[in-house]
């Protein structure tokens, strides 16, 4: 049973082309699709870039996790510049300092440690989810 | 705080203090003050290119070096960079706020980022290969310059 009751939106970076991006993208599929699938919404940051009006709207009502590839943010200022409240910033240079053997190769496929370090953020933010809810802006990151 | 020389490439800016030498790699030497001492460290254009720092690795306080030996490895979110000392010595400090904040060499290569502290074994001799900032500014430019092309 999933104990968050609020909705949270997780927007993960578009980083194309670097591993950390694709780490925050698998982290974001992990956590929307298999970990917290009824308390989750994944957002493209993409369609945010575009304006899409479903994705604004869910932004708008809904607390959200940020997963950014790199310190660039770039998830995070996106969510703000929709109008959207960023209930949690990750990065995921931030966990892999505290994974270092969990380190991240490949872009379209990554390697197991890229894998294992998407599982390991997925997790951590599922676990933040716990019981309370979102994390309030502020709190210590994942 | 030292004055800078600037170049803007597409969205990037790229600083050079004026206060300290450089290698042409973008290792800055910075003379200390009252002392014989010499503090080392990432030029802007560097960090830049190479991206955010997960894990600074300079070698211990102690270790004897020649000038173009390895004596730091920088892990990125995009490569494996081996630094190379320049100039011999021997390293008598290294900046532990690295191990925990190394993210200070991407916000400030020029001053909290720092690497480590070397007595120089031949400064006179190690400083006549060492570039001037508005020597290594053109060098820089030429590398930025490359791998604009290479996008």
């Amino acid at each position: 049973m999933n104990p968050c009751k609020e909705v949270v939106v997780v927007v993960p970076c578009s980083g194309i082309g670097k591993p950390f991006g694709t780490v925050s993208r698998e982290a974001a599929y992990d956590l929307c699709e298999e970990l917290r699938p009824e308390s989750t919404r994944l957002v493209a940051m993409a369609k945010l870039v575009l304006g899409e009006p479903g994705a604004r709207d869910l932004v708008a009502k809904h607390p959200a996790v940020t997963i950014d590839g790199c310190k660039q943010m770039c998830a995070a200022k996106m969510v703000k510049q929709s109008g959207g409240k960023v209930a949690h910033e990750v990065a995921v240079l931030d966990v892999f300092r505290r994974h270092k053997e969990l380190k991240p190769e490949g872009i379209a496929e990554l390697n197991e440690g890229g894998r294992k370090l998407a599982r390991v953020l997925a997790e951590e933010v599922a676990e933040s989810l716990n019981a309370t809810g979102p994390p309030v802006k502020g709190a210590s990151h994942v | 705080m030292p004055q800078y020389l600037e170049m803007t490439a597409d969205k990037f800016t790229f600083r050079v203090a004026t206060d300290r030498l450089y290698t042409a790699q973008g290792v800055w030497i910075l003379p200390e003050p009252g002392s014989t001492r010499v503090r080392v460290g990432l030029a802007d254009y560097l960090q830049q290119h190479n991206g955010d720092v997960a894990f600074a690795n300079v070698k211990p306080v102690g270790t004897k070096l020649a000038a173009g030996n390895q004596f730091a490895e920088i892990e990125t979110i995009k490569a494996m960079v081996d630094l190379h000392a320049p100039v011999g010595g021997t390293i008598v400090e290294v900046n532990g706020a690295l191990d925990t904040a190394p993210e200070a060499i991407n916000q400030a290569p020029y001053e909290a980022g720092w690497l480590a502290l070397i007595e120089p074994a031949a400064w006179d001799a190690d400083r006549s290969k060492l570039l001037g900032p508005a020597a290594y500014f053109p060098v820089m430019q030429a590398q930025v310059q490359e791998e604009l092309k290479n996008l």
